[in-house]
């Protein structure tokens, strides 16, 4: 008898833990935003991130902040120049970002961090982005069944920079953090190719894969910088080839010529890094030899084979690879 | 008999106190031993990472090396980029427990400090200096062995 007892509170608490969950539960709806195809350099655009709260909760209330981030490349500085609102059913209210010295605390980053590293970058395939998150000045309280729609305006400059790009984007409930398993409290998604035009440097496509590519991406003609040529990406007239060449010219701000390197030979080489994929290293300002005084601004470069006969330039083009070096 | 625990409790106070101050005395020995750091000699570069990347098995730079002369000053060659270039003075900001190197160009008024470390690496000291070259967002560590004697 006394084991029988002993077994009903083990059921009735049981019961009591389901209930619960299964009460308690107040998701949010999937996130819908809306994003301009196309921007000019330096306009200021007003992103709408469309969700909304679904509050399942028998008993009690629910009572939490909105949270609202963007991710976006970092020339955009976004932590000076985004600012969000939102409007809803419950009130239009103001939102700020939450400052660097508060901790989410699932992650032990700050938030802006803690996305960056719970969302990452999506389908750019260059990192060079900032997740920024916001959170309502006010708290708002649900009771059961009160859904609503609720819509965040993000609004930022998108910079001087030409560049095509996917921007990341999240709402989510204050007190439920950045827990990984989550999926009712926490909605984000991606846009499709957002492009910034009008702009004096070269394109940034922060999605497609580049034959080309420089790292460091900020770079200035002292830092040692990294010239890929990815075979992978296209077929080329390189296709065949095992050993390739840069062919490079370095130009100063006026666009004079400043260094060129343009015969194929043991400097010039590009070294077989695997995967189909070439890379060369060196620093601008000796591999130029450019006096003290003198900078580069820019590279114009192709990748050629043995005989500087088969020319791969931009895009697969008879255009040179373009590298501005700048820092943010 | 009281007497007899008495003289053995004193012993035994004895015996503990003269081990503290044992121990004092091999940590003052210790901090004293602390030796002055002396970078004097000709270096050369083994290791360069850029952003926590490694570049050392594609890039040369056997010829890249620094001397730093007895006399605080010091000469770079100029195969590498480096955040000197030619010759100047050079000092630690605590020739026992230095954190950074500070350069100063003879061509320039400023000096730059750069953050230092002085590992031991199979016996031998090691160089290794965190610097930026361009960009303050792009971060390197040069290390270096000693290549010849200290002049």
């Amino acid at each position: 008898m006394k084991r029988l007892s002993k077994h009903l509170v083990y059921i009735y608490l049981g019961f009591g833990v389901l209930v619960t969950i299964l009460l308690m539960h107040c998701g949010l709806k999937s996130l819908t935003v809306t994003v301009p195809k196309t921007a000019q350099v330096n306009e200021v655009i007003t992103f709408l991130l469309h969700s909304g709260a679904e509050p399942r909760i028998q008993s009690g209330t629910y009572t939490t902040q909105l949270l609202a981030g963007i991710m976006v490349p970092k020339s955009w500085n976004a932590r000076k120049n985004l600012t969000m609102n939102f409007t809803s059913p419950k009130g239009n209210g103001a939102m700020r970002i939450i400052p660097d010295s508060e901790i989410e605390p699932v992650s032990g980053l700050n938030w802006h961090q803690a996305a960056k590293k719970m969302f990452g970058i999506g389908p750019n395939l260059v990192d060079d982005m900032d997740w920024i998150i916001f959170r309502s000045v006010q708290s708002y309280t649900f009771v059961n069944n009160e859904d609503i729609d609720f819509t965040v305006r993000a609004t930022c400059n998108v910079g001087s920079e030409n560049m095509l790009v996917s921007l990341g984007f999240y709402v989510g409930s204050s007190i439920e953090n950045l827990r990984p398993e989550d999926t009712d409290y926490k909605k984000f998604t991606f846009s499709n190719a957002f492009q910034v035009l009008g702009g004096e440097g070269d394109l940034q496509d922060f999605i497609n894969p580049q034959l080309g590519t420089v790292q460091p991406v900020k770079s200035l003609d002292n830092d040692l910088i990294s010239l890929t040529f990815d075979a992978g990406v296209t077929n080329t007239v390189l296709d065949k080839e095992s050993n390739i060449y840069l062919y490079v010219k370095a130009l100063d701000a006026d666009g004079q010529l400043l260094g060129q390197e343009l015969e194929q030979n043991v400097k010039t080489k590009l070294q077989d890094i695997g995967g189909k994929r070439f890379t060369i290293d060196l620093w601008p300002r000796g591999f130029f030899n450019v006096s003290k005084g003198k900078q580069i601004a820019k590279l114009e470069y192709f990748f050629t084979d043995q005989t500087g006969q088969k020319v791969v330039g931009y895009g697969n083009t008879e255009e040179p690879f373009k590298f501005t070096f700048r820092c943010d | 008999m009281k007497s007899r625990k008495l003289t053995k409790a004193i012993i035994v106070l004895g015996i503990c106190l003269a081990s503290l101050q044992s121990c004092k005395d091999e940590a003052l020995a210790l901090i004293n031993e602390e030796p002055i750091k002396d970078i004097a000699g000709t270096w050369r570069v083994i290791q360069i990472t850029r952003n926590g990347e490694d570049l050392s098995k594609r890039m040369r730079f056997e010829d890249f090396q620094i001397e730093f002369k007895n006399d605080g000053s010091y000469l770079v060659s100029d195969a590498l980029p480096f955040i000197v270039d030619g010759q100047g003075a050079y000092q630690l900001n605590d020739p026992n427990y230095p954190f950074s190197l500070i350069l100063k160009p003879s061509d320039e008024k400023d000096a730059l400090p750069v953050k230092f470390q002085f590992p031991i690496v199979d016996g031998e000291r090691q160089l290794s200096l965190n610097l930026s070259l361009g960009c303050s967002s792009n971060t390197y560590q040069y290390t270096f062995e000693r290549v010849g004697a200290a002049k």
